[in-house]
């Protein structure tokens, strides 16, 4: 065999093997790609279509309307606004909270003890449980009747009872702490695991540089978990403005609209009123837009906080 | 200034027995330096120390005040750590900074500490870096300037030393020499380099698997060991060790020996063939096969070669003595008795 016959079996061995890389790597992300285009992308573009439109379920694209469809809900007509106002409201009490209570959570958990696995366990149970489920058993436990838990409560201290979910002011609050209790075990747990991986040899050190507990959990703790602390801020804010069940079973977004959330407000007018469809789809539009510009905000206001190691 | 004493101090993880009725005194102002194999519990003493891995039983006292119980805080005790751990979201400054800030220091004075200790570890170019960005070296030195600049009562060091290259190690010893004598306080030292504890300490604790083997100065420790353990953990290479026909056992150090291609009469002398032969500069180190045993031997003459037949003899006061159990037996400890043993060791002479 000659010097070039070499040659050119070597590149055509090169090629085949570049080729097969490729289709190996091309069949491994086109499942992928596939589902995304399909359930992701394709409806997403159909959205964009359907808000422009009016129309229902049968007949999504009976009239063509423009942007009309978004100045209504923007601009003439005030129930958008409210409920997204509800729903901001509620993602400001619900974040906070929820977040800081499971770190404090997770922190407490921290230390080996016994009780520990019995407490984590506890915590995590309600994780598990049908959001539905959970609503139901909250609604009870505020229920405005005496035999409510929480009237008998603050019976026995003396107070009047309260219609927690029937009051504007409370009604709402009663939600948060119901979808606090359901979740602040999946985010202690998450918290928590990042707290092992701190090698106890750091907290010695601080011990033995007079380091107060408090100081030791805002200096060393804290920065030492912002990672997780930055993911789960994300993850949280962007399900919890998606709230849908839980107000549904425990308040029906009442007193009035008191509580009604955007997604309630997209429900309703896509599969309850009628002719409304287009309607739903652009408040979606809206509510994917605020998320992304909160999510960008998050990244660019926080991310040079967070310590990655 | 403080004195650390140990009572009958035990320490148990779980089932393990890693130290077991301890007794020792770390003395006042003097630089500690405690040495043993790896694992055997060194590093569990110095915890036991700073109040940060309690010890299971017995008691710990510090200027005769009992510090069993005493939180770590409230000990006046520095530590750097073995695996270094600094606080890794602080940056140098921070780190260093973190107990004055705790002790209320005022901010001049920490000003001041800071840039006087980052010079001295030579850290002063990387103060606003994070560790994360740093080499090994330099972490170690942030540890070595935390625990430095809060001046404490009593120093604890483990191993902090390891990672630097020689130059910078030999340049933070005399630093940490030079501290130790301006502060006069009480350092621990914990280093696997038996050149750095003969070289550094005041006193040498030699420890193996949670028992204190000697405590000693480093030439007591290197002249007059307690016991073939020590006698072959200090020095390189370890001093030459042969059964006697007794039960008991001699032994030699390699720089004692002397080569020569004659016989001497009047002392435990060998004949043996080189097998090899490492020139060190100044001195040249030879393994010699004398039949049942091999000997190490330094001495500065280079000039024999390997597979050359020759005698080693080994003058009467450079003889060691130990029991079956491995105990040295001194003269001291009987005069007949010592004669005795090196009557049998010149008859172990072959030649
Ligand atoms: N937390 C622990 N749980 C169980 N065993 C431990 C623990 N810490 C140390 N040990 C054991 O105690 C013994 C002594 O450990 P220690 O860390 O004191 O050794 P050391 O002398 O410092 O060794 P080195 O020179 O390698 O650092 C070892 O056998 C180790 O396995
Ligand atoms: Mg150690």
């Amino acid at each position: 065999m000659s010097d070039l016959t070499l040659q050119r079996q070597a590149k055509r061995k090169l090629n085949g093997k570049f080729i097969r890389n490729q289709v190996f790597s091309w069949a491994l992300v086109l499942p992928a790609i596939l589902f995304l285009c399909l359930f992701t992308f394709y409806p997403m573009g159909n959205l964009v279509h359907l808000s422009l439109y009016r129309g229902n379920i049968t007949n999504p694209y009976k009239t063509f309307r423009g942007i009309e469809n978004y100045l209504d809900i923007l601009v003439r007509r005030p129930q958008f606004m409210t409920t997204l106002k509800n729903t901001a409201l509620y993602v400001c009490m619900y974040v906070p909270i929820c977040l800081s209570l499971s770190v404090i959570f997770a922190v407490w958990l921290q230390k080996a003890r016994k009780i520990n696995n019995f407490a984590q366990t506890c915590f995590f149970a309600p994780h598990l449980v049908a959001t539905i489920s959970s609503a139901f058993m909250w609604s009870w436990i505020f229920s405005p009747e005496s035999s409510g838990i929480a009237n008998g409560i603050i019976k026995v201290f003396g107070f009047n009872t309260h219609n927690w979910l029937g009051s504007s002011s409370t009604a709402m609050v009663c939600v948060m702490i119901m979808n606090t209790w359901a979740s602040i075990g999946h985010h202690a747990l998450i918290f928590l695991s990042a707290l092992k991986s701190i090698p106890g040899e750091v907290y010695e050190a601080a011990e033995l540089d007079s380091s107060s507990a408090v100081k030791t959990f805002f200096k060393i703790t804290l920065p030492l978990l912002s990672p997780q602390i930055f993911l789960m801020l994300i993850t949280m804010t962007t399900n919890s403005f998606k709230i849908f069940e839980s107000v549904r079973q425990m308040t029906g977004g009442g007193p009035g609209i008191s509580t009604k959330t955007v997604c309630m407000f997209i429900y309703d007018n896509a599969f309850e009123t009628n002719n409304t469809l287009g309607l739903a789809g652009a408040s979606s539009i809206v509510l994917t837009i605020i998320l992304m510009l909160i999510t960008l905000l998050d990244f660019k206001g926080l991310e040079k906080k967070v310590h990655y190691q | 200034m403080a004195e650390i004493r140990f009572e009958k101090v035990c320490k148990f993880f779980d089932k393990a027995r890693i130290i077991e009725d301890l007794d020792l005194t770390i003395q006042d102002g003097k630089f500690t330096v405690l040495v043993g194999a790896s694992g055997c519990g060194k590093t569990t003493l110095l915890r036991m120390i700073a109040g940060i891995g309690p010890a299971t039983s017995g008691h710990i006292y510090m200027d005769g005040k009992e510090i069993t119980d005493v939180a770590p805080s409230k000990r006046d005790i520095a530590m750097v750590f073995q695996n270094y751990a600094i606080y890794p979201t602080m940056t140098v400054r921070e780190n260093i900074e973190f107990g004055l800030k705790n002790k209320k220091v005022p901010k001049a004075e920490r000003e001041a500490l800071i840039k006087e200790y980052a010079e001295i570890v030579g850290l002063t170019e990387y103060l606003d870096r994070k560790p994360g960005t740093l080499s090994g070296g330099q972490r170690q030195r942030i540890a070595l300037a935390r625990a430095m600049v809060k001046k404490p009562a009593v120093f604890l060091m483990d191993e902090p030393l390891s990672n630097l290259d020689a130059k910078l190690r030999v340049q933070m010893r005399t630093e940490l020499i030079e501290l130790h004598n301006r502060l006069k306080t009480t350092f621990v030292y914990v280093t696997h380099d038996q050149v750095e504890a003969m070289s550094m300490a005041d006193v040498i604790v030699l420890m193996n698997k949670g028992q204190i083997m000697q405590e000693a100065s480093p030439e007591d420790i290197y002249n007059d060991p307690n016991n073939v353990f020590t006698a072959q953990f200090i020095g390189t290479p370890p001093m030459n060790i042969v059964d006697m026909p007794d039960g008991n056992k001699m032994g030699f150090r390699p720089e004692k020996v002397k080569m020569s291609d004659v016989p001497v009469q009047g002392c435990y002398c060998h004949k043996g063939e080189i097998l090899t032969r490492e020139m060190l500069g100044s001195e040249t180190l030879y393994k010699i096969d004398c039949g049942e045993y091999t000997f190490m031997v330094k001495t500065d003459k280079p000039d024999f070669a390997m597979g050359e037949k020759v005698f080693i003899h080994v003058a009467n006061e450079h003889l060691y003595f130990f029991d079956a159990e491995g105990q040295r037996i001194r003269k001291t400890d009987g005069e007949n008795q010592y004669a005795q043993l090196l009557q049998n060791a010149g008859g172990m002479s072959n030649v």
